[in-house]
C-alpha cells in the first residue's frame, strides 16, 4: 500500500533562469499532444519566471468538481485523472487555478501531470525536476519539509487558498540593479525584489 | 518493451554545452531522449532544445530524398535519386575542371550546423578536388582569442567545472540562462558558498536578473569599465605592484595612462555605469579567486577586441591569475585532434598552387570580385547564409553567375529554395562522429541510434560517394580517401597524446562513456603584454586601453541580435515544442525611443539603414537602453539584411580573417503607413 506522504514541489524563484528545460523534457517524458502543456513557464516581475504544473493540491478543485468522478487523490499526495472517465465538459480547466488541467482538442478529454508516476515506481524524479539546471525546481515531501525556511507563496503565484497547493516557494531578498545613467536623470540605483 | 535499446548521442550544435546524450530507441525510432549521468559537465541534463529532438528527428518539413530544382527559385522541384544527383554535380566538377584547369571555380561555404568532427568531411571532400575556394575566418569568437593571444600568448584553457570554486563571478556580456544552461549547477555551487554574482550587460537578460548586481552599460564602452576599475583598484593601494613590475610587460606605461587618461567621472559617462556601481565591481576584484566570464557578444564590435584586452588587464593585473577557479573563462577548444579530414595527403600536383581563400564574414561580395576562375559552383553545407550572413543582397547578386548551387540541410531553409540540388542530411542521430566542446573538457563519441531517415546522409558519406562518381569518371580526379568509414576516421584522431590525456589505452572505451580531458601540464610562469608589440605589428594599439565604439550619424538607434532561447541561429525555428512565443516578427524599443517616433506596441514598423529595410512589430521593453533596439536572428524578412561590411578590430591570428563586428549596426524605425 502507498505510503502516506504529500507530494509535492518546493521552487526557488530566484534560481530560475525562465530555460524552459522543464516544460520540454515534460513533453519528451510524456508526449503530450500539441497545445496541451503540463508544466508551463510563464514570465514573472522584473525579469523572475514560474514553472507551474499540477500543485497536487490538499483540497484539489479538479476533484470536487468533475461530474463524472474521473479524479483520484492518493494517499502519497499525487492527484490523477483517469482520462477514460473525461467527458471533456472542461470544468475542471475552467476550476483550477493553475491551469493544470489541459484538454486535448483530438481526444477530447482532459489530462494532466500526474507526477511522472511511472518513474516515480523505478525511484526516479519526475522529468522536470531532472532537467532543471539551475536547482529552482524540486520535488519534496511537504511533510518533512522545514516550513520556517520557505513561504507559502510568492508575488504573481495564482491564489493557494482554494485549493491548498502542494508547493512552497524559498524567500526572494533584494538585488541590486544599476540602470544605465542617462545624462538627464540621476536615479540609477534601486533594489527591486 | 519490444526492442528497446539505448545509445549513446552528442549534440553537435555550435553551443557551449555539447550535451551527452542518452537516446532511447524502439523498434528503430527515437521515442525519447535524456541526459547522460556519467558526463560530468552536462550532468544528467538537456536543454530545452535537446530535449525537443524527438520532434526534430521526424518533423514532418525534413527532407527525404535528393531534389532538383528548374529554374532556380522556382519552387519546381523534382526527385532524384542520388545516384542521378551526385553523378551531375560529378560531371559538371569535372567539366569546370577542364575549362579552367584547375578546381578553383568549385568551393564551399560551410560552417557550424554541425560541429562534430567528421562534419569535416566536407572541407575533406573538396581538398580531394585539389585547389578550391573557401570560406575561411570565424564568424564568432576570433577577435576575443587573438586579444587574449596579445596578451598572454595563448587563450587560457580554463575548466568551467572550476566555477564553482570561486569566490566572486563577474558575468561580462554573456548569458547562460539562455546559451549555457548547464553553467548554473556551477556558478550556484560557488554562490551557495558565499560567491557573489555581478553581471554586467547593456540588456537585463535572465542572466542580469540573477545577479546580486546588476550593472547595465552602455554598448561596446565595456573597455571603459575596466579602466575604471582598475584605476579604482590602483589608486586604493590594491593592486601588488611588486608582482605586477616582474610579470606585466608595459606596466609602467599601462600606469601612467590609467592615471593620466582615465578619469572616473568621465568613464562613468561613457559607459552609463554609476560610480558607485564601478565601486561595487572593484570591490569584488579586491578579493581573489574571481571567476570572470567574458562572452562572445562583447567582441562582435569594432573595438570588440580590444574591449576583451582590457577586461582580461583587469583580471590579471589584480592577481586572478593561475588560481582555480578564478581568472578569464572565454573559449576552452583543446585543440589536440589532428583534424585528418583537413589533412591527409595529397598528390603533388595537387600541391602545386594553393587554395583560394575567401572571407566568411564577406564571402558574397568577395566572391563577386573573384576571376581566373570565377565561383561557378557553390556548395552549402551546415549554413543558412540568406539569414545568418552579411550583404544578402550580395548574395542574391552572386547566385547570377553560379552554374551550380548545392545545399545539403536536413530543412527547406532559405539558402536551400535558392538551390538546383538539395541533398537530405542525416540527423547526429544516424551516423557516427567525434565530439569536443570550446567549453568545457568532455570528449564523446556519436553513435548511431536509429538507421538514416528515408534517405538522409552525413557529410562524409556525401563525401565518400562524391569521390567515387568523380574517380569512377576520371579515375584518380579526386585523393579523398573514400574507403575510409567513419569509424577509420574517429580511429585516426585518437593519437597517443589524446589517448594519454583522456586517461584510455583504446578509444572504443569512449563508446561506453563519455570522458574528461587531464589538464595539460601548464608552465605558470607567462608574462601578460600590456604592451604588445605583436598587436602593434598588426597596426592595432600595441596598449591594452579602450577604444570607443563607433557610432553613426546617420542612424541613431544601434540594432543588437543577441542569441534566442528556442534557437541555434537558424536552426530550430519550425518545432512546436520550442514555441515560447520568440518570434523574429517583433523589434523590441525603449518605450521613450518609441514615444519620439509616435511608435506604440504592436505597431507595424519598417527599420532600415544604408542596407535595407525589415518589417516588423514594435515590442516595448522598460529595460532595454535609450537608442538601442532589438530583433532576433532568422525568419523570412532576415534582419542581416541591415548588415553589410561590419568587421571588428581582431581576428586574423586565429580565424584568419577579422570577425564579424555584428553589434555595430546602427538603424532607424518609423511606422509603416
Amino acid at each position: 500500500m502507498t505510503k502516506i506522504s504529500t507530494k509535492g514541489f518546493l521552487f526557488n524563484v530566484e534560481r530560475c533562469i525562465g530555460c524552459h528545460a522543464c516544460e520540454v523534457a515534460c513533453k519528451n517524458e510524456n508526449k503530450t499532444a500539441p497545445g496541451v502543456q503540463w508544466r508551463r513557464v510563464t514570465e514573472g516581475e522584473n525579469g523572475t519566471y514560474h514553472s507551474i504544473s499540477c500543485n497536487h493540491c490538499s483540497s484539489p478543485e479538479c476533484f470536487r468538481v468533475c461530474p463524472e468522478n474521473a479524479y483520484i487523490k492518493r494517499r502519497d499526495g499525487i492527484v490523477l485523472i483517469d482520462s477514460n472517465r473525461c467527458a471533456g465538459c472542461n470544468t475542471c480547466v475552467q476550476a483550477c487555478p493553475y491551469h493544470a488541467p489541459q484538454f486535448d482538442l483530438h481526444q477530447n478529454r482532459t489530462t494532466k501531470c500526474n507526477y511522472c508516476i511511472d518513474r516515480q515506481r523505478e525511484g526516479l524524479p519526475p522529468a522536470c525536476v531532472v532537467a532543471c539546471p539551475s536547482g529552482a525546481l524540486v520535488n519534496i515531501d511537504l511533510k518533512h519539509l522545514p516550513l520556517e525556511s520557505t513561504v507559502p507563496t510568492v508575488p504573481g503565484f495564482p491564489d493557494i487558498r482554494i485549493t491548498k497547493p502542494s508547493i512552497r516557494f524559498f524567500p526572494q531578498k533584494g538585488k541590486k540593479r544599476y540602470w544605465l545613467k542617462e545624462e538627464k536623470s540621476e536615479s540609477t540605483k534601486n533594489t527591486d525584489l | 518493451m519490444r526492442n528497446h535499446k539505448i545509445v549513446h548521442n552528442v549534440c553537435p550544435r555550435n553551443c557551449y554545452e555539447t550535451c551527452s546524450i542518452l537516446s532511447h530507441v524502439e523498434n528503430d525510432k527515437l521515442v525519447k531522449v535524456e541526459g547522460n549521468i556519467l558526463h560530468g559537465y552536462t550532468r544528467g541534463r538537456l536543454c530545452a532544445k535537446g530535449y525537443a529532438l524527438t520532434e526534430y528527428v521526424y518533423h514532418p518539413e525534413r527532407l527525404k530524398y535528393p531534389i532538383k530544382q528548374f529554374p532556380r527559385g522556382s519552387g519546381n522541384w523534382q526527385r532524384i535519386s542520388w545516384e542521378e544527383a551526385l553523378g551531375f554535380i560529378a560531371e559538371k566538377i569535372i567539366e569546370l575542371h577542364d575549362r579552367y584547369g584547375s578546381s578553383l571555380a568549385c568551393g564551399y561555404n560551410k560552417y557550424s550546423g554541425n560541429i562534430g568532427v567528421l562534419h569535416q568531411a566536407t572541407e575533406g571532400m573538396f581538398r580531394g578536388l585539389g585547389p578550391h575556394t573557401i570560406a575561411q575566418g570565424d564568424v564568432c569568437l576570433a577577435a576575443g582569442n587573438d586579444a587574449l593571444i596579445y596578451n598572454r600568448e595563448k587563450v587560457p584553457f580554463k575548466d568551467p567545472e572550476d566555477m564553482a570554486k570561486a569566490k566572486g563571478i563577474v558575468l561580462w556580456g554573456v548569458n547562460p540562462a539562455r546559451t549555457a544552461t548547464h553553467q548554473w549547477f556551477f556558478i550556484n555551487k560557488a554562490r551557495d558558498q558565499g560567491a557573489k554574482l555581478l553581471v554586467i550587460d547593456p540588456l537585463y537578460t535572465p542572466t542580469a536578473a540573477q545577479g546580486d548586481i546588476f550593472l547595465q552599460i552602455k554598448p561596446g564602452t565595456d573597455g571603459m569599465l575596466a579602466m575604471a576599475t582598475l584605476k579604482i583598484l590602483l589608486e586604493k593601494g590594491k593592486l601588488d605592484e611588486g608582482y605586477i613590475k616582474e610579470h606585466f610587460i608595459g606596466w609602467e606605461t599601462f600606469k601612467s595612462y590609467l592615471l593620466e587618461e582615465v578619469e572616473l567621472s568621465e568613464a562613468s559617462k561613457i559607459t552609463g555605469v554609476p560610480l558607485e556601481g564601478i565601486k561595487e565591481l572593484a570591490a569584488l576584484y579586491e578579493s581573489k579567486n574571481c571567476a570572470t566570464w567574458v562572452g562572445f557578444g562583447l567582441q562582435r564590435y569594432s573595438n570588440g577586441g580590444q574591449t576583451v584586452r582590457v577586461i582580461d588587464a583587469l583580471v590579471t593585473l589584480t592577481g586572478n591569475y593561475g588560481e582555480i577557479g578564478g581568472g578569464i573563462y572565454y573559449n576552452n577548444s583543446s585543440g589536440i585532434f589532428p583534424i585528418n579530414l583537413k589533412k591527409f595527403p595529397r598528390p603533388p600536383e595537387q600541391e602545386k598552387t594553393k587554395e583560394r581563400i575567401v572571407d566568411i564574414n564577406h564571402f558574397a561580395s568577395e566572391v563577386l570580385a573573384l576571376k581566373d576562375p570565377p565561383l561557378k559552383l557553390l556548395w552549402i553545407a551546415g549554413r543558412n547564409p540568406l539569414t545568418q550572413d552579411q550583404d544578402i543582397d550580395k548574395w542574391h547578386q552572386l547566385f547570377r553567375q553560379l552554374e551550380l548551387i548545392v545545399t545539403v540541410d536536413m530543412f527547406m531553409n532559405e539558402i536551400a529554395a535558392q538551390s538546383d540540388f538539395v541533398l537530405p542530411a542525416a540527423t547526429f542521430f544516424e551516423d557516427y562522429d567525434l565530439n569536443y566542446s570550446y567549453w568545457h573538457h568532455w570528449i564523446g563519441i556519436n553513435q548511431p541510434a536509429i538507421p538514416p531517415y528515408y534517405e538522409a546522409k552525413s557529410d562524409l558519406e556525401i563525401a565518400r560517394l562524391l569521390t567515387k562518381e568523380l574517380n569512377k569518371r576520371r579515375p584518380g580526379f579526386s585523393s579523398f580517401p573514400a574507403e575510409r568509414t567513419a569509424l577509420d576516421w574517429i580511429e585516426g584522431e585518437f593519437t597517443p597524446e589524446v589517448l594519454a590525456r583522456l586517461g584510455i589505452k583504446n578509444w572504443r572505451e569512449l563508446l561506453q562513456s563519455p570522458r574528461k580531458l587531464i589538464p595539460p601540464s601548464e608552465k605558470s610562469d607567462h608574462q601578460i603584454h600590456l604592451f604588445s608589440q605583436k598587436a602593434k605589428e598588426g597596426q592595432l594599439p600595441a596598449l591594452a586601453r579602450f577604444t570607443p565604439p563607433l557610432s553613426n550619424p546617420s542612424y541613431p538607434l544601434r540594432l543588437l541580435t543577441p542569441q534566442s532561447l528556442s534557437r541555434i541561429h537558424s536552426q530550430y525555428s519550425n518545432l512546436s515544442w520550442l514555441d515560447f512565443g520568440e518570434t523574429s516578427e517583433e523589434v523590441e524599443m525603449n518605450p521613450q525611443d518609441a514615444q519620439a517616433r509616435n511608435l506604440e506596441e504592436k505597431d507595424t514598423v519598417l527599420i532600415f539603414n544604408e542596407g535595407g529595410t525589415c518589417e516588423r512589430k514594435v515590442r516595448l521593453n522598460k529595460y532595454l537602453p535609450e537608442g538601442v533596439v532589438l530583433a532576433s536572428q532568422g525568419g523570412q524578412d532576415p534582419i542581416n539584411k541591415l548588415f553589410t561590411g561590419l568587421k571588428a578590430d581582431m581576428g586574423i591570428l586565429t580565424g584568419g580573417m577579422p570577425g564579424g563586428a555584428y553589434y555595430d549596426v546602427w538603424v532607424e524605425v518609423k511606422k509603416n503607413d
